[in-house]
């Protein structure tokens, strides 16, 4: 690397900064052909094991691997199922016969809580997120996801906060409003288990959110090169897909929960009616989270039969483009129907309507799917392998939802229904069609491949067949118990009603599907050390993931190949041999660092050759301090909460100091097939700004949120901004904007300068950045707080003061980032060719200083001309 | 709990089964919905079985492969068109029906608000300038469509007589309207319907559909004050009623006690049942339900009186029960 | 072969899902412009005209863009529905098929979103 500080050279050019691969690509059938040297090959394996291996003892527990993470994450999940299930067993024996005295109302309230709660954000999701880490990066060929330590933080923050909130019912203080907790109610509920349930839940949103932003950027940047858009297995769009619907639904709850807790701890009054609230904004942020999130559960189990139903029918599948057209459609559509779930809160009949339209036109693309997995059924020739038996009977279960979902989305009828057994009836067929039957198939189907064992195809037909006897016996009557008149959430029920013999029936049937799910949790756990390997490819399916080794390799995939077909095990046949002997990319690890082959996002040209994480411990510090700065509120400890919050920033800067965007020793390195790959890149060829883009993305829509609220409250609330009600400051609002300005541009202009070698300039600018945004985030919170502006009186200083705490949050984000640039420029960790922590930093201010300007027009701006 | 078992077990005058369903409609909103119900249950038979037909054939008979264009064929008219032509069919209706359903009911105004865990109903008849007062019962006239207006105290509820229509939420801080048009003369139950609180399961109420001249003699009734007290028992039932500080959360108009903290009991016994749906309007359950009344519902605000012999409580059962 | 340059969309991912995006935006604003029009102002004529006018301006704007996509399908000659090989031509049609079928599920859900206007007329 010359020293451009003495060279004569005029600046480099953005081209120049970012190295460029170099050398032959696409591979030649020559270089794909040519043999090698077995010595040379048992030393890169050797290279590459050790880079690999999985830490053993109770070091174990450091690995950030996917296969560890992902069944850590796969198990732990499952087990909040069980325990769920449990609940649910429990709430049937109390419904069992009429006026039952097994539980308590009080107990029987927060055991249906946590029903709905923990199979929502306990199960549904984190199982989503666990399959995918599982099998991502299998699909795609490559080894491990992009950011490993980010999916390790995730499941510890995942499996304390799920501790956390089910073991809330071992010592009767569970939440018990529901799983939606709405305010008044859940606002004014005394003792502490509506914090449990908001602080709980809420990391476990940020541990939702950061596994979305892994996997986007996995299917984004981390294909195989040649693995165009057009020929990625359907799995990877599904989860696209998902991942930017988590992205974009999961901020309205968060919003919700960020307010939730501003009133139950500071008395902020958001949801009070009385002080200027309205419980209605809850129930729409709920709800706006609450749509998608229905879709977010479904969409990956359609995922796991699009895999499936194509090695059923030994062909390719049929519609590939409708299917990715529906899952895209599905995506953006289910965003439009939230207020169906408010269909009788007497909203005006246009909106309502409006909604109800929605709701039927988000059928087309679901439909379209479901017709594409027929149809392939139909044009090829159907082998019954054991897992299709399950997605068969998913499709059965489903399309019942799916039809008394199209009923429920008249409005009309919606009004007698709503809150009733029907839509229990409802959301089960469609969760348990569109979610756990294609996952119990899915994890027959996937079984040899996490173990290279097979699951027991007898167990699994009885499992079936009990479980889907049992569902039906336990939801079909239901709908006519919802019919005949039964509220839902009710603790017990007159033998007068005539819903004895239907719950009775339903209580039975209930105990037959955990039956069915107990059969299949024992095949899944019981030992199989006995039972001999299974093929390599047991199902003779087309896509990647099959070409692991068995026995397993930690290794994953032994080379990132070059993918020409959407089915490459059954279109080419040299495929699985130069991928065994290493004769594709990165087949070693020459400096004994884990790697991954980063390529652009649609035609998946090879950009980079990455080095990843690898074990570490401060994954679950970061995640043990993040659960105390959540948890701790709950008691009221919160200035031990604010030390905890600190420890985990430590944790978390720590680990990004140690493990990403270092200095690489040369520049470039050779990744086999002809061809030489940066190691170090920047900007939008980099999975770590593509990271920091989604996430802003998330940030962005949590805080639009919030403004949406401020205009909720304005178009539904006749007293907001209430008369004669103070206002922020004007001049100081318009300073903290103007700070907001000049920090980003003091920012941008650090980063500039920092490229032109120009270091102390920019550490100069860097730190004048810190100090405008310091100025910008007191002048804004002293605008607030010296026009007399008391949040504790009315809903319009309360969210005022609302959107002040997150600009102030996010400001003191900016300033961390912004030091920790500072101090990588004086440690020579960020110099002007390698200066990816400056980028990713002036990505974040973009967002910061819009937020800025934003939160200044809504306080300063807006108020006034709404009075 | 076992007493209030036996008070259950009686037949409460509501009558059996069929009193709370959507499928026995009473009122003209119902029965358009259960004739929608009805006929989406026809067509989602069909088109289930026919999908699912159609993936039991292929997999299990495994028949002569379908071509490339069949295929697209198959998603396009049923993945599209078919399901865009019905669903726009059942919009167009079920949307034209959502005026009817909330139009403006004419005369007869009720208001409803729910508390934790009863329901406060005033009636204002057309041009009414003062409201009467009851509580956990609604009556309603034949042949008119009444208006109802909701409201809630603390906490969300929501107003449901399945016989006679669908349901509307009642939100604390804004005042929500639905109007219900009773067809069929009967007493029929509602029940609260959106979660709120510990004994949601225990908050439900009557609802009588009478006739309009039965329904004018009966509000004529409703708004008199309440019966004098006849017998010795009654008297003395009434006394203690007063001392014993009922009258600082129960009104009897006609009677020093006038709070309005909890129900209106000026006609209570003419209710058809007691504690908002959930017991028998009889001597017996009353007596059990003033001794300890958090037995039958638990969180409820009304302290228990158990402190009270038992011919004191029962004096004031037989007061409450005089009072028609 | 440098003056030749297909445009960005033939690669774009962002321009595959423009009309679904268009659609999202013609969702917020119809929302917005229901709400106040019927909460803040009660004068439902306001908000049906502006859902029509919103409507209008969706579909010619969705109109456009699946023109746009069919063109870049390239739909004739040939039956065109395959798009399996990691080809730039079919890496294009694919995009464009895609983005053709997207503006087809954007148009539908724009008509049906609204539908009510032409049912409902007040706003209770």
């Amino acid at each position: 690397m010359t020293d451009s500080r003495t060279s004569s050279h005029p600046a480099p050019t953005e081209e120049e900064q970012a190295a460029r691969p170099v050398g032959t690509y696409p591979p030649t059938q020559e270089l794909l052909d040519a043999p090698d040297d077995p010595q040379a090959r048992a030393e890169r394996e050797a290279q590459l094991r050790e880079a690999w291996k999985t830490p053993r003892g109770w070091r174990y527990l450091s690995a950030v691997n996917n296969s560890e993470v992902g069944t850590w994450y796969a198990l732990s999940a499952f087990g909040f199922m069980l325990c769920a299930g449990v609940l649910a067993l429990l709430i049937r024996v109390q419904l069992a016969v009429p006026d039952n005295d097994f539980l308590s109302a009080d107990r029987f309230n927060q055991f249906f809580t946590m029903h709905g709660s923990a199979m929502m954000f306990l199960f549904a999701v984190p199982m989503f997120e666990a399959i995918s880490i599982l099998l991502l990066p299998a699909f795609l060929g490559a080894r491990d996801m992009p950011f490993p330590r980010l999916s390790a933080y995730g499941y510890w923050c995942f499996l304390i906060g799920g501790c956390f909130v089910l073991g809330s019912v071992l010592f009767n203080v569970a939440p018990k409003s529901g799983w939606f907790m709405y305010p008044p109610l859940a606002t004014e509920q005394e003792g502490i288990g509506p914090d449990i349930w908001l602080l709980g839940l809420s990391f476990i949103e940020i541990a939702s959110i950061a596994a979305a932003v892994e996997l986007i950027v996995g299917v984004i940047k981390c294909r195989p090169p040649g693995m165009r858009i057009n020929i990625m297995p359907l799995y990877a769009w599904y989860v696209l897909v998902v991942g930017v619907m988590i992205l974009f639904a999961f901020p309205p709850l968060i919003a919700g929960d960020f307010l939730f807790e501003l009133q139950r701890s500071l008395d902020w009054p958001f949801f009070d009616p009385d002080r200027g609230g309205d419980p209605m904004l809850w129930q729409h942020l709920f709800w706006i989270f609450g749509h998608p999130e229905v879709y977010i559960v479904f969409l990956p189990s359609i995922a796991i039969a699009a895999m499936v139903v194509p090695t059923a029918s030994q062909r390719p599948i049929v519609g590939y483009s409708w299917i990715v057209l529906s899952a895209v459609g599905v995506g953006f559509l289910s965003f439009g129907l939230w207020v169906h779930h408010m269909f009788t809160t007497g909203l005006p009949s246009l909106s309502l309507g409006f909604f109800s339209a929605a709701s039927q036109a988000v059928v087309i693309p679901t439909g379209v799917q479901i017709f594409a997995f027929v149809a392939t059924l139909m044009v090829g020739r159907v082998k019954m392998i054991q897992p299709m038996l399950w997605i068969a009977g998913a499709l059965a279960i489903f399309t019942m939802g799916g039809l008394t979902g199209v009923m429920l989305a008249i409005a009309p009828f919606d009004w007698q229904v709503h809150d009733t057994y029907f839509i229990v009836a409802h959301l089960h067929y469609t969760l348990f069609g569109g979610l756990v039957f294609p996952l119990l198939g899915g994890v027959y189907y996937f079984y040899p491949f996490f173990t290279k064992r097979m699951m027991s195809d007898r167990l699994g037909r009885i499992s079936f067949w009990t479980t889907f006897i049992g569902f039906n016996v336990c939801f079909l009557p239901m709908h006519l118990t919802g019919l005949l008149g039964m509220p839902r959430r009710v603790a017990s029920y007159s033998s007068e009603m005539g819903w004895n013999w239907l719950n009775l029936l339903s209580s039975v049937g209930g105990f037959i599907v955990a039956a069915g799910i107990l059969i299949f949790a024992w095949d899944l756990v019981r030992p199989k050390r006995d039972q001999p390997l299974a093929p390599r490819n047991p199902w003779k399916g087309g896509t990647l993931e099959w070409s692991h080794d068995v026995p397993a390799e930690a290794w994953g995939s032994r080379s990132v190949p070059y993918v020409s077909s959407r089915y490459p095990l059954w279109e080419d046949d040299k495929f699985l041999e130069r991928l065994d002997e290493g004769r594709f990319y990165i087949p070693d690890a020459p400096e004994g660092k884990r790697e991954t082959l980063v390529t652009s996002s649609v035609d998946a040209e090879p950009q980079g050759a990455l080095p990843i994480t690898g074990p570490a411990w401060c994954t679950i510090w970061a995640a043990a301090f993040t659960g105390g700065a959540f948890i701790l509120p709950v008691f009221k400890l919160y200035w031990l909460a604010l030390l905890s919050g600190a420890g985990a920033v430590a944790c978390v800067v720590y680990w990004l100091w140690t493990a990403t965007a270092q200095v690489p020793k040369a520049p470039d390195r050779d990744v086999g097939l002809g061809l030489r790959l940066p190691v170090y890149v920047t900007g939008f060829r980099a999975p770590g700004w593509w990271a920091m883009f989604i996430t802003m993305l998330g940030d962005a829509t949590a805080y639009a949120s919030i403004v949406f609220g401020v205009f909720f409250f304005w178009t539904a609330r006749p007293d907001f901004p209430p008369e004669g009600a103070a206002h922020a400051d004007a001049t100081l609002i318009a300073l903290s904007a103007l700070g907001f300005v000049l920090a980003w541009g003091a920012t941008i202009t650090a980063r500039e300068v920092n490229r032109r070698d120009r270091r102390r300039a920019a550490r100069a600018l860097i730190g004048a950045g810190v100090l405008c945004t310091l100025g910008a985030a007191g002048a804004m919170g002293l605008a607030l707080w010296l026009p007399g502006m008391a949040p504790s009186s009315h809903a319009y200083p309360a969210i005022m003061y609302a959107l002040g705490v997150w600009v102030g949050a996010h400001s003191g984000a900016g300033v961390v980032m912004l030091l920790y640039c500072l101090a990588g420029s004086w440690a020579g960790k960020l110099t002007p060719r390698y200066d990816a922590d400056l980028v990713n930093t002036t990505l974040f201010w973009h967002f910061l200083c819009l937020m800025g300007l934003v939160t200044a027009l809504m306080m300063g701006v807006f108020p006034r001309l709404a009075s | 709990m076992t007493g209030r078992a036996v008070w259950i077990t009686l037949p409460l005058l509501a009558g059996c089964s069929g009193a709370q369903s959507v499928l026995e409609p009473a009122g003209r909103d119902a029965q358009v919905l259960a004739d929608l119900f009805w006929v989406m249950l026809a067509g989602a038979v069909v088109l289930w079985l026919l999908v699912n037909g159609l993936i039991l054939y292929v997999t299990r008979i495994a028949p002569q492969p379908l071509s490339r264009r069949g295929a697209e064929a198959l998603i396009i008219g049923g993945g599209i068109i078919f399901p865009a032509v019905v669903l726009i069919g059942l919009l167009v209706y079920g949307l034209s029906e959502m005026p009817k359903q909330r139009a403006e009911g004419a005369g007869l105004t009720l208001r409803v608000t729910g508390h934790q865990f009863w329901w406060r109903v005033e009636y204002w008849p057309d041009g009414a300038d003062a409201p009467i007062l009851a509580a956990n019962e609604v009556r309603l006239p034949t042949g008119q469509r009444s208006e109802i207006k909701l409201n809630a105290e603390r906490v969300i509820h929501s107003f449901w007589i399945p016989a006679l229509g669908g349901k509307t939420d009642m939100i604390p801080g804004r005042e929500t309207r639905m109007s219900l048009e009773p067809e069929k003369p009967g007493t029929y139950r509602g029940q609260c319907t959106e979660f709120c609180g510990e004994s949601h399961a225990y908050m439900a109420f009557g609802a009588v559909v009478m006739s309009p001249e039965a329904f004018d003699t009966w509000l004529e009734r409703e708004a008199a004050d309440a019966v004098a007290p006849e017998t010795q028992q009654a008297r003395r039932g009434q006394q203690i009623f007063l001392s014993e500080g009922c009258g600082g959360c129960h009104q009897i108009r006609g009677t020093p006690a006038d709070a309005q903290v909890g129900p209106d009991l000026t006609h209570l016994a003419g209710r058809t049942t007691l504690a908002a749906g959930i017991l028998p309007m009889s001597h017996s359950a009353l007596r059990d339900w003033i001794t300890d009344p958090e037995a039958f519902k638990p969180g409820v605000e009304m302290p228990g009186y158990g402190h009270l012999s038992d011919d004191d409580i029962g004096a004031l059962a037989t007061y409450l029960m005089s009072l028609k | 072969m440098k003056d030749q340059k297909p445009p960005y969309r033939h690669r774009s991912l962002w321009h595959m899902v423009l009309a679904p995006t268009v659609w999202a935006f013609h969702f917020v604003f119809c929302y917005a412009v229901m709400s106040v029009a019927c909460i803040k102002l009660g004068a439902p004529d306001i908000a049906r005209l502006g859902v029509a006018a919103l409507t209008v301006i969706a579909l010619g704007i969705i109109g456009f863009l699946g023109w746009r996509a069919w063109v870049q399908w390239d739909f004739r000659p040939g039956d065109n529905y395959k798009h399996d090989r990691p080809t730039e031509a079919q890496r294009r049609e694919f995009l464009g098929h895609g983005g053709f079928l997207l503006s087809i599920v954007s148009a539908v859900g724009v008509i049906f979103d609204a539908l009510p206007i032409f049912i409902i007329e007040s706003c209770i």
